[in-house]
């Protein structure tokens, strides 16, 4: 049993014995003129308040906020659903002449993995550009694995893709392994990987 | 301000982000960046890309095209006429393989004009296969094949044999696989086609198999 307090035993009591007052007529008269007096809100105020909504707690904020940036994007395709769940498994083999080859079915759309290997023994860089990486040399870097052997391995749609490697910043070679793309626009040839999904 | 209102105003405020930041997103996603020098084509090649984007063709490939023409240090005249160009033959696959080719369709078709395949066997690989599934395969096996010395006919005749008989695109890819290891290894384009056409048939249940597997109705 806890040891009633004294003190809020007194506060208790007082407030239960406290009679209802009756608030004074002439103070509520003064009320209401001052009120009645008080100029009228102006438009954009009414307007703003009849729009008005109750406050949000941090939680609900963040809930609206996640819902609609989700909603935005997906609805716009920033975001793709399915796209995490690409399954990408390949081994590399060499470049152009032998297409890589997947365990996944046919899906045009999968990444595959597919080696492209160079060799210079005089190259201090070598890159490798074509419609997949939109030409930009120096975007897809190739790494020397041992003397004069460069290599790089890019994940690339199912298809037909036109290529070159690009050695020493500037000069634009077609790869030796590989069929040659023949070029009317540009007169430079490049090369032809065909990668397939499997 | 009261905490209530700051709030409300905050609450807006993300909302309103929420909505726009995809939007500048896609935007941004959409402008493309092209490192031509020269501004009179920069400003041509960009006309173009807006015309193509308003008649609903890959303006993707179209940047790649300047963009190869930068890499390739050409002049910009040469770059504008190969942009113009590549609109033209992606115009024109996307009427031939009508009703609703894709962006990859359209590409393979333009690649395949620009080998030399004539264009009405556009028109025959899209009725090969059903409506809905992508010819962007066989386009781009057939231009292989067609790019390595078969003739276009003799292409186009075994490879749409095969999609009629039920080949997928997988086994169409397979073919065009098997035939450039045989190239590669010696085999005419043309003997390297048709041994390895013979071979995917081989695959491929007889008119007679499919017929008699095929689910019959009205009976218990």
């Amino acid at each position: 049993m806890t040891e009633r307090d004294p003190l809020i035993e007194r506060v208790r009591g007082t407030l239960c014995d406290e009679r209802r007052v009756a608030p004074e007529p002439q103070a509520v008269a003064r009320l209401l003129q001052t009120v009645w007096a008080s100029p009228r809100p102006a438009f954009w105020r009414r307007a703003l308040d009849a729009w008005r909504i109750p406050a949000l707690s941090g939680l609900a904020a963040s809930a609206i906020a996640a819902a609609a940036l989700l909603i935005g994007f997906v609805s716009r395709g920033a975001v793709t659903p399915s796209a995490a769940s690409e399954p990408t498994v390949a081994s590399g083999s060499a470049t152009g002449e032998f297409p890589v080859r997947l365990a996944a079915d046919e899906a045009a759309e999968r990444l595959v993995p597919t080696q492209f290997v160079f060799e210079s023994a005089a190259a201090t860089t070598v890159s490798v550009v074509g419609e997949f990486n939109d030409w930009a040399v120096g975007e897809l870097p190739m790494t020397r694995v041992r003397d004069g052997v460069w290599t790089t391995t890019v994940p690339l749609p199912a298809g037909r893709h036109v290529y070159a490697f690009v050695v020493d910043g500037t000069l634009l070679v077609a790869d030796p392994r590989a069929p040659k793309s023949g070029d009317a626009d540009y007169g430079r040839e490049g090369s032809v990987v065909m990668v397939f999904a499997r | 301000m009261n905490n209530r209102r700051v709030s409300v105003w905050l609450a807006a405020l993300v909302l309103t982000s929420a909505v726009a930041a995809p939007v500048a997103l896609q935007a941004q996603q959409e402008t493309p960046v092209i490192g031509i020098a020269d501004a009179r084509t920069r400003e041509a090649v960009s006309r173009e890309l807006d015309r193509a984007a308003s008649r609903g063709l890959p303006v993707r490939a179209l940047v790649a095209k300047a963009q190869e023409g930068v890499t390739k240090q050409a002049a910009g005249e040469r770059i504008r006429a190969a942009v113009t160009s590549l609109a033209r033959r992606l115009e024109q696959a996307r009427d031939l393989l009508a009703p609703s080719p894709s962006d990859a369709e359209m590409i393979a078709g333009a690649d395949a004009l620009a080998v030399g395949v004539p264009a009405p066997m556009l028109r025959q690989i899209r009725a090969a296969y059903p409506e809905g599934q992508s010819v962007a395969m066989p386009l781009d096996v057939l231009t292989e094949l067609v790019a390595r010395g078969v003739p276009a006919s003799n292409a186009l005749q075994q490879i749409t044999q095969l999609m009629r008989r039920g080949a997928t695109p997988t086994h169409i890819a397979g073919l065009g696989a098997s035939v450039q290891s045989d190239v590669a290894a010696g085999l005419t384009p043309d003997a390297a086609l048709e041994v390895r056409a013979r071979g995917v048939m081989s695959l491929l249940p007889s008119p007679a198999a499919a017929a008699a597997l095929a689910p019959r109705g009205g009976r218990p």
